[in-house]
Formats: C-alpha cells, structure tokens, sequence
C-alpha cells in the first residue's frame, strides 16, 4: 500500500502566548486534491510553512510520502513543491536565473535543466518573462513564475498559498486549469485559499479551518468542480410573477424554487455564459426582470457554517 | 556529504549570479585594482619617505577599500532574501540551508578578502619600485609584512559582524551600520594599542577569531531560521 502523500498528526504551533495551531491532524491520499480553506489568520499558512519546514511544530509530526521531514530534509522535500502567499523575488534577477538555481538545487542534472526549465515556464506561460528581470514584472506574472518555480522539480505534492492572488480573471481560470491537468496527471494538490472558487473548480475534497483548529473535512461536490458546470442564480423581477411558467419560457435554465411573488431560483449551464444567456432569454421573453444575482454555493454555505460563524458573531 | 558540497557549489554560482545580475561583480577588483594604483600615485607624488611607509600607506588603502566591498557584499548576500522575504522559496528547496549560506559567503566575503590579498601583495612589490630610500628618513610606524597580515584579522571581523548582524536584523542595510560600527571601533582600539605601543601579534589574531566565530554562529543560526 503506498504511503499517503502527507500526513499532518496533531500538530500544534504557538508563538509566544498564542497558539496558531492547535492538534491539526490530516492525511492527503497520492492524487487527492484537496481545498484548505478558512479566514485570514486562521493557521493555513503556518500548516503550510510547517509541512515544508519553513517552521517548526511546537507539537506533532508532518510526514511526506512517508518521510520525516525533521530526519531526511532533503529526501522529503524533494517531493514537494511550494508556493507560499508572498515571497519575495529579488527585483534584478531574472526569472531564467530563479528557476535554474531551483533546478539546480533540486539535484536536477545540467543536460535536462534547460528542458525542465522551459517545460515549467511554459505551462505556466511565462516564457518571455524568464529572460526579464523579476523587478519588471506584474504581481500576476510573478505569482506564475514562482509557481513555474515550484514545478521545476516536477512534485509529486504540490503545496499552494493563495495562488491565484493578484491574478486577473482570465489567468486565474488558466491557472485553475493548470492546477487540473497537474491533478489529472497525478499531482497531490493542497490548496490554501479563502476563495471558495478556486477550491470548487479544482479540488474534490476541503478542510476547514477555523482559529487554528480542524473544523471540517468534507468531499467537494463533483458538480462544483467545472467553471462551465451548473450555478444558481436567483432572479428579482419588477411585478408579480408567480402566474408565469418559467420553465417553460426560459430555456437554458431550470426552475428550482420560488421565493415569493417576485423571486425565483434558477439552475443554469453553462457558467457565466449560461447565466447572459438566461438574463437575455428572459428579457426577450418580456419579464420585468429588475435583479440577477448568483447564489451562494453550497461550499460556501458549509463554508459560513463550520467557519464563518464565529466571525459573524 | 555529497548534498553539502553540491549546495555549496550551488549557492558559489548563485552568489556569482545576483553578482552579475546587480553589477556589483566588478566591486571584487576593487581591492585588487584600485588599491595598488591608489598607493602607487601616492607613492610617486607625496614623496614618501621610504619603502616601509609606502608599504603601509598602501595596505592601509587597499584593506580600507576591502572593506567596504566585504560589508556591502556580505550585508546583501545575507540579508537582502530575508528582508524581500525571497528566504520563502529558498528555505523550501531540498538543499542543507548552511551550506548554501557558507558558498554564498565564500563569494561575498571570501573575493574581497581574496581580493586583499592579491592587492596587498602587489602594493607590497611594487612600493620598492617606485619609492626612493631616503637615508635621513624615519621608520614606518608598523613593519609592513605584520601589518599585511593583521589587517586580514580586521576583514575577517568585519564579515563576521556583518553576517551576524544581517541574520539577527533581517535587514542589509542595518548589518552594513553594524559592519561599520565594528570598523570604526576596531581602528580606534588599534590605534589607541598602537600609541599604548601595546599593539601586538595578539590584537589582529584576536579580531580574526571573534569574526570568524560570529561567521559561523551566522551560519549556524541561518540554518535554523524560521520564516
């Protein structure tokens, strides 16, 4: 039976008089991917900084593909890959020069640094910005190259803090989709994020956490995992409504519950082009449409449940 | 053993990239260049007395020059990651962080010391070339040769506070102050020694082995940082 691909046992960390983590325990089966989600300040980063060794537990044991971290440095974290919230990169160097010190140090021969080089800039689409200087480039664009940096060695658990920060929407959903092809060809995924899109489009399970503890380990819904795949948008109309048939006037989308006179929950295809297509079906079909507006998941429900709480309050 | 040589390689050719990559390669010639020309121009038109004094004058020189290229280039080699924060993908790779830090510093102050050494040789040979005897003259207040060699006890101190203070502060900029501070203290009390006539073989010896331990903690200490 192979050995999980991590393996977090009761780790707890305190700085000082605070305690950032308290007995975290979780396992990441090989070619899970897996949501770490919770609030700014909640302990996904230190989790992160202590997996990779970047900190010590103050409690517990970290595993990686079986191997104590503590003991066999070298050997674990040659398996993994890590990108954390906000490294920095030295501004005169280039991004050719940070990814081959990585390969380098990664134990990567000379006559296949150059390939592997490319290979990581490439599935990231940064080629061009390797022979700039990293000062020159846009926080999204050096949010990919350090990405590109993680995946040099090509890990077999990839570590990820926020990495669709600072990104524009259209390379976010590229990134997402490099994130699925690594996952697709094997790659064990953890995710630290508090954007609940990246761990609905990417992941097939998520842990919560909350003030340092352990909240919540849960499946993601497969329906959750394509951008293009169902939402729930709620529809506002002007007038009383409740006589019109709308499934039956609007074709791309399916009733699903009615909220009164004037309100109306529909399912639609398609992601955001599904939903322009159901705003203009239904203009078309001359409702008196005032609001559209689409609805919380049901990870986001969970998510404001096992996490949000205590915030609210 | 294998994984500490090559990250110590690694980290030499490292260290020599962010070199090229910020111009500041060219500091490494400093030493080498600036400080035998220096003297040599002294030698030929302030009329020093004899070879003796225009030997110290020109270590003087040189080492001071060397100086300042050993707390600019080890204050950046060991603090500007930790103060950008680029320590965060550094410290994850699968490579013994002491070593790396030990070949970043072989090139940061190991090449200005080198540097010295290579520049104060060539003012030592070239100060009897170009500096008349004069019978009348007085003798040089240190002999040349102790003085060569003592002031690589200063460079190494300089090195040493510098690492150590740039991995307690985090920042370049507050282990260069820390740098010059020991610079200004350490001249002071060699000279106040050399007025005392009490300055000895001891004192240089003394500097080289306080620098050399702080290198060491510095590296020591690096190793175990946490982010």
């Amino acid at each position: 039976m192979p050995a999980d691909a991590l393996e977090v046992a009761a780790v707890s960390k305190s700085f000082g008089a605070r305690r950032a983590l308290q007995r975290v325990t979780f396992r990441l089966r090989p070619g899970e991917a897996v949501g770490y989600l919770g609030p700014n300040g909640a302990g996904k980063t230190t989790t992160l900084k202590i997996i990779s060794g970047l900190v010590a537990p103050s409690e517990g044991s970290v595993r990686l593909f079986g191997l104590d971290p503590r003991e066999e440095r070298d050997r674990a974290l040659r398996s993994i890959g890590v990108l954390l919230e906000t490294p920095g990169l030295v501004p005169y160097l280039r991004g050719r020069d940070v990814l081959e010190h990585v390969a380098r140090a990664r134990g990567i021969p000379r006559e296949e640094r150059a390939a592997r080089v490319q290979a990581a800039a490439s599935s990231l689409g940064v080629v061009r910005e390797l022979d700039r200087p990293v000062g020159s480039l846009s926080t999204g664009l050096a949010r990919r190259l350090l990405l590109a940096a993680a995946l040099v060695g090509e890990p077999r658990l990839l570590l990820l803090d926020e990495p669709t920060l600072g990104l524009d929407p259209v390379a976010r959903a590229d990134l997402r989709e490099v994130l699925r092809r690594l996952n697709r060809e094997g790659t064990t995924l953890l995710l630290s994020t508090h954007l609940l899109e990246d761990v609905e489009v990417v992941c097939n399970r998520v842990l919560f956490l909350r003030d340092g503890q352990l909240v919540g380990d849960e499946p993601v819904e497969a329906g959750g995992r394509d951008e293009d795949g169902p939402r729930r948008v709620c529809l506002r109309f002007a007038s009383d409504v409740s006589d019109v048939p709308l499934s039956a006037l609007i074709a791309s989308g399916r009733a699903v519950e009615r909220r009164g006179p004037r309100e109306v929950v529909l399912e639609v295809r398609g992601g955001l082009r599904g939903q322009a297509q159901l705003v203009a079906e239904t203009v078309r079909a001359g409702l008196p449409l005032a609001e559209v507006s689409p609805l919380a998941s049901d990870l986001a429900a969970r998510y404001l449940e096992l996490v949000g709480r205590e915030e609210e309050g | 053993m294998s994984g500490t040589l090559a990250a110590l390689a690694n980290n030499v050719t490292w260290e020599g990239t962010r070199l090229r990559r910020s111009r500041r390669a060219w500091l490494l010639l400093i030493p080498l260049a600036a400080g035998p020309i220096g003297s040599a121009i002294a030698d030929l038109y302030l009329r020093v007395p004899s070879v003796a004094t225009a030997q110290v004058l020109g270590l003087l020189i040189t080492a001071g020059l060397s100086s300042l290229v050993v707390l600019d280039l080890t204050a950046l080699a060991v603090g500007e990651d930790l103060a950008l924060r680029a320590h965060l993908l550094t410290f994850a790779l699968p490579e013994p962080r002491r070593s790396g830090l030990a070949g970043r510093l072989l090139v940061a102050a190991g090449g200005p010391v080198a540097g010295f050494a290579a520049g104060g040789g060539l003012v030592m040979a070239l100060a009897p070339r170009l500096v008349m005897m004069s019978p009348n003259s007085a003798g040089p207040i240190l002999v040349p040769l102790h003085l060569y060699l003592g002031l690589f006890g200063v460079l190494v101190l300089l090195a040493g506070v510098t690492a150590s203070a740039a991995v307690v502060t985090r920042s370049a900029a507050q282990a260069l102050v820390a740098g010059v501070l020991a610079g200004v203290t350490c001249a002071g009390v060699g000279s106040w020694l050399l007025l005392d006539r009490a300055l000895t073989v001891v004192f240089p010896i003394a500097l080289a082995a306080v620098g050399g331990a702080l290198t060491v903690w510095a590296v020591v200490r690096y190793g175990s940082l946490e982010s």
